[in-house]
């Protein structure tokens, strides 16, 4: 449900206000409100001394933001609800500005060697193939070398050229090459000093280029080179853990510092934004807020004591406020409350309409269970929910998803067994037992018939909150729900009586009564009703898909199993079961989820809800709220 | 011969209304792919946008079924 709101004025003399504004600020329970300034009222502005400290505080601010994403801290945590003082501030600002420059070199310095290994490594098989005959190479200062890299479409070629420089150059010239991955050859060729820029003219007329190294090891022969690239490539991962080691302390060193700053300096912003919403005057202030009703007594209680006994607290009439302004806090029972998770994915619904969380909480699993359908099947499910409820963290979404999918299961294995199906027709198969209620697979127009039964049910529901919503502020809209839903039953009733399951006797009452009601639903809705009418008798027959989906589940179920000792050997024919029976498990989860949920958004909660809800955010520290004990303490320290 | 027009009216009714879900959610999908790009909290009711087309193919089986049945075509 939609919990009571309160709005609440605070006043008193002019000098409580900062107390009384950081008292609020402290207690956490307050959505502040924007109070109506008058003449001789103004918002409670800063000074221009304050006005500074808050330009300096945003960019301090600004500043602990860039010191925290660069050592990768993750968005601000909780840290403690102390006072901040003018030193803390500034001590914090170094502390900022010397982590973020630490931070930065270390992040540039971490890029650098990346890059470098990222290059390194693309010689490196190069490199471990010419290195043995570099090393023979090195302290020969008769002969130099060069290396090339030749495509594997110009490797046809190279004996010849071989043969040709060899004839050129003598018998000192050596020419090795070396198999690379993708099939270029790696090509290292050793020749006497003096024929140096005969070969280099020789290979550039042979469009042969030389393979190019990092700009750092240009200047080096080959000879150089190579070991240097090699030994780089070894010492570079231990530097990159330096790096990464050092930048780790850092975060654990200046880390809670950080984001204890942050919680201080948000609060500080905080409180300065606030007083742009309340209103002084010369001699007193006002602060206006929102909590819910069943706090306000000890919020009063709580007030008085922090902030002395000049500030009063008093409700403001119900009359003075609209409810589109009311921000909306949803409170259910404890078994309905992982349900507030599928009302999450829509808007929250206005202040004055309906929490739907009661009615989906019993529809969803019911639903959803009718479709699934099955003992093993929910047998599963619920082992699994189970499984993973144990796991997940508490209060997380996950926990939520497991506590919703629990009793989806429960429904599951309860029309499991009024169907008679585990893994499908298995009982009838091996125990010839036959389904309590309903065979799914043979009675498909008893299914469509439950199915858009439920439809019936729950869209009249529908229509029935939706003239309870409207009745408070249209009546005419509120008359037109009611009719809709009445008009609903009696083209059930006739269609029944038309088939004989009801009496034949009350088909023309029912369609009497029908024609009767048409104008009236006209006149409550307009013109657009008998559309409106069809586009609701549509969403009754959307609920076929319970049965479609049932079906085609069950029907899944039964070609799995028929899958023993169709296919091969009796093992091959169970493997193959099995992996249907899974493949159907997955399938028969997902989308009895997603549909169940399509017909609560569309079909139901199009009869009734109202979205356009503000959440209700009140006014406190971002960091830990202190204990109340030491509310007084707090208030009467920190100044903004 | 009355049981093969049974079989291929009811094949027609579902091959059409598969080929209708499936072009409306291929646009939806892809309408959907791009808004969660941008907005990735949009999960949950771009999965029921696209769910919503189904409803042709759902129906579309129901009527097949129906066909079957009233056609003496289920056996």
């Amino acid at each position: 449900m939609i919990v009571p709101m309160a709005r609440l004025r605070l006043l008193g003399p002019r000098e409580r206000f900062d107390v009384a504004l950081r008292c609020v600020q402290t207690l956490g329970e307050l959505q502040l409100a924007d109070v109506q300034h008058r003449e001789g009222v103004s918002a409670a502005h800063l000074e221009p001394r304050t006005e500074r400290r808050r330009t300096q505080l945003m960019r301090l601010l600004s500043d602990v933001d860039a010191a925290m994403h660069a050592l990768g801290l993750a968005g601000p945590q909780a840290a403690s609800g102390a006072a901040a003082t003018v030193a803390e501030f500034a001590r914090w600002a170094r502390l900022a500005a010397r982590t973020r420059t630490q931070a930065r070199q270390l992040a540039e310095r971490e890029t650098a060697l990346g890059e470098e290994r990222a290059l390194l490594t693309r010689y490196h098989e190069f490199l471990v193939a010419v290195a043995p005959d570099v090393r023979r190479l090195a302290g020969n200062p008769r002969l130099t070398s060069h290396a090339v890299v030749v495509p594997a479409s110009g490797r046809a070629g190279l004996e010849g050229l071989a043969n040709s420089l060899r004839e050129s150059l003598g018998a000192e010239f050596s020419m090795t090459v070396h198999e690379l991955h993708g099939g270029d050859a790696a090509v290292f060729l050793v020749l006497p000093t003096r024929f140096n820029e005969r070969i280099e003219a020789q290979l550039s007329a042979a469009h042969v280029p030389e393979v190019p190294l990092p700009p750092e090891y240009r200047a080096l022969p080959l000879e150089a080179a190579v070991p240097k690239m090699l030994a780089r490539l070894i010492e570079i991962p231990a530097e990159l853990a330096t790096c990464r080691e050092r930048r780790a302390t850092l975060a654990r060193t200046q880390g809670p510092q950080l984001v204890t700053a942050r919680a201080a300096i948000q609060d500080w912003l905080d409180a300065a934004a606030a007083r742009e919403r309340t209103a002084v005057t010369t001699h007193g202030f006002t602060i206006e807020g929102w909590l819910p009703e069943r706090a306000v007594a000890e919020f009063e209680e709580r007030v008085t004591s922090a902030a002395g006994p000049t500030v009063i607290v008093e409700t403001i009439a119900r009359e003075a406020w609209g409810a589109e302004e009311v921000p909306v806090v949803l409170t259910n029972p404890r078994l309905f409350h992982p349900f507030e998770l599928l009302i999450a994915l829509l808007p929250l619904p206005r202040y004055g309409s309906i929490d739907p969380t009661p009615f989906v909480a019993v529809f969803f699993p019911l639903i959803f269970g009718m479709i699934l359908g099955d003992v093993g099947y929910g047998l599963a499910l619920g082992g699994l929910a189970l499984l993973v409820h144990h796991r997940a963290a508490p209060d997380s979404m996950m926990r939520s998803a497991t506590e919703i999918a629990l009793p989806c299961s429960l429904f599951a294995i309860i029309f499991g067994v009024l169907f008679g199906e585990f893994f499908g027709d298995l009982p009838q198969r091996l125990f010839h037992l036959h389904p309590l209620v309903l065979d799914r697979e043979k009675s498909v127009f008893a299914a469509l018939a439950a199915a858009v039964g439920l439809g019936v049910v729950q869209i009249v529901l529908g229509l029935i909150l939706g003239a309870i919503t409207s009745a408070r502020h249209d009546r005419k809209h509120a008359l037109g729900s009611g009719v809709s839903a009445a008009m609903v039953l009696l083209v059930v009733a006739a269609l029944l009586a038309a088939f004989k399951i009801l009496p034949s006797a009350l088909f023309t009452p029912s369609v009497i009564a029908l024609l009767c009601a048409f104008p009236v639903l006209i006149f409550a809705e307009g013109i657009i009703a008998p559309v409106e009418m069809l586009a609701t008798l549509g969403n009754v027959l959307s609920y076929a898909r319970i049965m479609a989906l049932g079906t085609a589940s069950v029907m899944l179920a039964i070609v799995a199993n028929q899958m023993v000792g169709a296919v091969g050997s009796t093992a091959v024919g169970l493997l193959f079961a099995l992996l249907f029976h899974l493949v159907n498990f997955a399938i028969g989860v997902f989308s009895p989820a997603i549909h169940t949920l399509r017909l609560h958004y569309v079909e139901f909660f199009g009869k009734f809800y109202k979205p356009g809800g503000r959440r209700f955010q009140p006014f406190g520290h971002r960091a830990a709220n202190p204990a109340a004990t030491n509310t007084t303490q707090q208030v009467a320290r920190r100044q903004p | 011969m009355i049981t093969m027009w049974v079989a291929l009216s009811a094949a027609a009714v579902l091959a059409v209304s598969a080929l209708a879900t499936a072009w409306a959610q291929s646009k939806i999908g892809t309408a959907g792919a791009a808004a969660l790009a941008e907005k990735p909290e949009l999960a949950g009711t771009i999965v029921i946008l696209v769910a919503i087309p189904e409803t042709m193919v759902i129906l579309g089986f129901i009527v097949a079924v129906l066909i079957i049945l009233r056609g003496g075509g289920g056996g």
